[in-house]
């Protein structure tokens, strides 16, 4: 078996320390013997979105992600809605979460257009949402996600998608409807850095099975000794709930 | 009425400040919040008399500041400095205060302060120094500062508080150096003109695009992070030609480094008693300062190479016949520094990371993934072992492990005591770092342990 990750502008959108995501995903599939690559595309790059089976978006910081909109527009728009559509995996955080959707408005009005894979949308505002957070996955059997968000957008879903959870402790989504991120096809959306995956091993190979079944229709993943990982969810799980 | 308040003021400033000490704890906070309380403007008040450098900017800070006054030192000027750290107007202020006499009067001619990048445009406001240096401008804890241009633009709004001052520049730091475009002062800028390390980890660059037309840029050589001999091929901005240079790399190892420094004509082979790569920016920063002070040359160039450097920035813990130096670690850019430094050395060490989160380490730890941490796995037996501990000892523990370092070599000590015990308990020298509050934990450890000072002592 071997899944083939496309990182998406690694090089711009690189806060965070959302490349975490990739090592971790790299490790977990090497640990059980399954082949990987990862590939970076970014500014000026051409996109073949078939050639690959999983995608990987982090956050960056406003000033360079408007580097990126001219880059985005045109072929490579084209590319990324063809792939979520056609039921590839994508992990897309913060600033990536909201590139996906349709538009972000500043808090003065000013509308920037995104790539409009998902029907959603973000507004920004003046007060920033900072913090260690969590939220409960139904997918995941009901099992806790924890991680730290930063940002200043509002995300709102349409009709078509569901949240990946519902918050525990944090904003989440918008600090109002207390959902946080969202879900679509393959498509995992989420406001948490932290690093993401890493104290969330289960969120993690639920991402790298759904990618494997896509692929070859079926996937089981070998377990893994997680002591290290499943620690340092629980400090922040209890941390969280006291 | 003024007169009495500002005597009142430094009277309760005072007073807490002791009571604060006698609970054997640093003080240094609250003491400056109440006088500030008492009279508002009593920073100003205070700095009226003094000849005062500001140094400022994301990493190098508290070395530089340390640098500087070693050279006041040696000139032989009456000066003080805020030590501890305390780097916020409350701090700034109350080291004013237990300088100063009863009626407000400094007994010092001269101050070097260290001021945080967001509490100087607030600062600057009450001092007019004649100097002010930016050591750098680097991504740093986001939950507290934001992006990096909200930091550049905290600066830019301080200095242009700074009539008066003679500014120093990082001309190799492409956010930095552009603050002197708009700025009338005087301007120096300083650099280093070669590459400073053998291997370099691999960082991501805080600002791979052009400040003014977000064109890509080009680089000539880089020294570390986003610092090095940029250019924009579209709009033509580039690397300010360095009016105080390193021009060369003449040896460096574990425990210094020498370099030839160059200043209106004159080189100077300077000795910088503190190893890494990134001291010898602050090196070139603190000749710099010095020219913008006026102080002889000769003389800071002397100071280079016998200052203290500041508690926990490469401080060095001889117990027992065992070596510790501790690091502090602040954001991944000063973080892969360590490593860079680290990456060169060529005996065995066992190497500990202490991560806290809180508020003053910057509550999301999130930028250890963005730190190369897998080079000190390739280097293989070299590395003895990594310990981890702190409040988040298990999230460092993850990092490590997907870095690749074998279980057996990967521990979890979070008691400070027994971490100590264990550093003891082998031969090799250990180098440890820790974030700001986890540095503060283990430093007052050791002290209490081992029969060491405590940071404001």
């Amino acid at each position: 078996m071997e899944l083939k990750i496309c990182h998406l502008f690694p090089d711009v959108l690189n806060l965070y320390g959302d490349r975490g995501n990739v090592v971790c995903m790299q490790k977990r599939l090497g640990w059980r013997g399954i082949d990987v690559s990862v590939t970076g595309i970014s500014i000026g790059q051409k996109l073949k979105a078939s050639d690959y089976d999983l995608f990987f978006i982090g956050g960056g910081q406003d000033f360079e992600q408007e580097v990126l909109l001219e880059d985005l527009k045109g072929e490579k728009t084209r590319e990324i809605k063809a792939a979520v559509n056609d039921g590839k995996t994508f992990l897309a955080i913060c600033g990536g979460y909201q590139m996906l959707g349709s538009y972000y408005k500043t808090w003065d009005g000013q509308q920037c257009d995104f790539i409009g894979a998902l029907d959603l949308y973000t507004v920004g505002h003046k007060d920033r949402m900072i913090g260690n957070y969590m939220f409960t996955c139904d997918e995941l059997g009901g099992q806790t996600v924890v991680g730290f968000e930063n940002h200043s957008g509002k995300t709102y879903l349409g009709s078509g998608l569901r949240p990946i959870g519902k918050v525990l402790s944090g904003y989440g989504n918008n600090g109002e409807d207390g959902m946080e991120g969202a879900r679509f096809n393959n498509v995992f959306c989420t406001y948490s850095h932290g690093c993401l995956l890493p104290k969330n091993p289960v969120l993690a190979d639920h991402i790298l099975k759904t990618a494997l079944a896509h692929k070859y229709g079926t996937a089981e993943l070998a377990p893994l000794d997680d002591t290290i990982e499943t620690n340092a969810h629980r400090y922040m799980e209890n941390r969280l709930r006291k | 009425m003024k007169k009495l308040r500002i005597m009142i003021a430094l009277i309760v400033c005072r007073l807490a400040r002791a009571a604060i000490r006698l609970l054997g704890r640093g003080g240094t906070d609250l003491p400056g919040r109440l006088a500030l309380k008492i009279c508002p403007d009593l920073l100003g008040v205070l700095a009226k008399t003094v000849t005062v450098v500001i140094v400022t900017g994301t990493n190098g800070k508290t070395t530089t500041s340390r640098m500087i006054e070693q050279a006041f030192i040696d000139a032989g000027i009456s000066y003080f400095a805020n030590k501890t750290g305390a780097n916020l107007i409350s701090g700034i202020t109350a080291e004013f205060a237990v300088h100063s006499t009863l009626t407000g009067k400094c007994k010092h001619t001269h101050a070097v302060i260290e001021s945080d990048e967001a509490a100087f445009k607030l600062v600057s406001k009450y001092i007019d120094p004649k100097a002010v240096l930016v050591t750098n401008v680097f991504r740093d804890q986001l939950d507290r500062y934001g992006e990096v241009t909200h930091t550049l633009n905290n600066i830019r709004i301080g200095l242009s508080n700074c009539k008066n001052a003679t500014v120093c520049l990082n001309a190799d730091d492409s956010l930095s150096a552009s603050l002197a475009q708009e700025l009338p002062n005087r301007i120096v800028f300083y650099g280093v003109n070669t590459p400073i390390y053998k291997t370099r980890v691999e960082e991501v660059s805080d600002a791979p695009y052009c400040i003014h037309c977000k064109s890509e840029y080009v680089y000539d050589f880089v020294t570390y992070g986003h610092l090095g001999g940029y250019r924009c091929p579209n709009c033509g901005y580039h690397r300010p030609t360095p009016d105080v240079a390193v021009t060369e790399v003449l040896a460096a190892d574990t425990e210094h480094s020498e370099v030839a420094i160059e200043m209106d004509g004159v080189r100077y082979d300077t000795n910088v008693n503190l190893p890494g790569g990134y001291n010898i920016y602050n090196a070139v920063s603190a000749m710099a300062a010095g020219k913008a002070l006026g102080l002889d040359p000769a003389v800071v160039n002397q100071s280079l190479s016998q200052f203290s450097c500041g508690f926990g920035r490469m401080e060095k813990f001889d117990i027992d016949g065992h070596s510790l130096r501790m690091i502090l670690i602040k954001n991944p850019a000063g973080c892969n520094q360590v490593l860079n430094f680290l990456t060169d050395a060529t005996e065995p060490f066992l190497f500990v990371a202490c991560l806290n989160d809180r508020a003053f380490d910057g509550k999301d730890i999130s930028w250890i993934w963005d730190v190369d941490f897998e080079k000190l796995t390739e280097m293989g037996d070299l590395l003895t072992g990594v310990i981890v501990s702190g409040v988040r000892a298990d999230d460092m523990a993850t990092r490590f492990k997907y870095a690749g370092i074998p279980k057996e070599k990967l521990r979890i000590i979070k008691d400070y005591s027994e971490l100590c015990k264990a550093c003891l308990a082998q031969d090799k020298p250990v180098f440890i770092m820790p974030t700001y509050t986890a540095m503060l934990d283990l430093r007052a450890t050791i002290s209490k342990n081992y029969g060491f000072k405590n940071f404001w002592e």
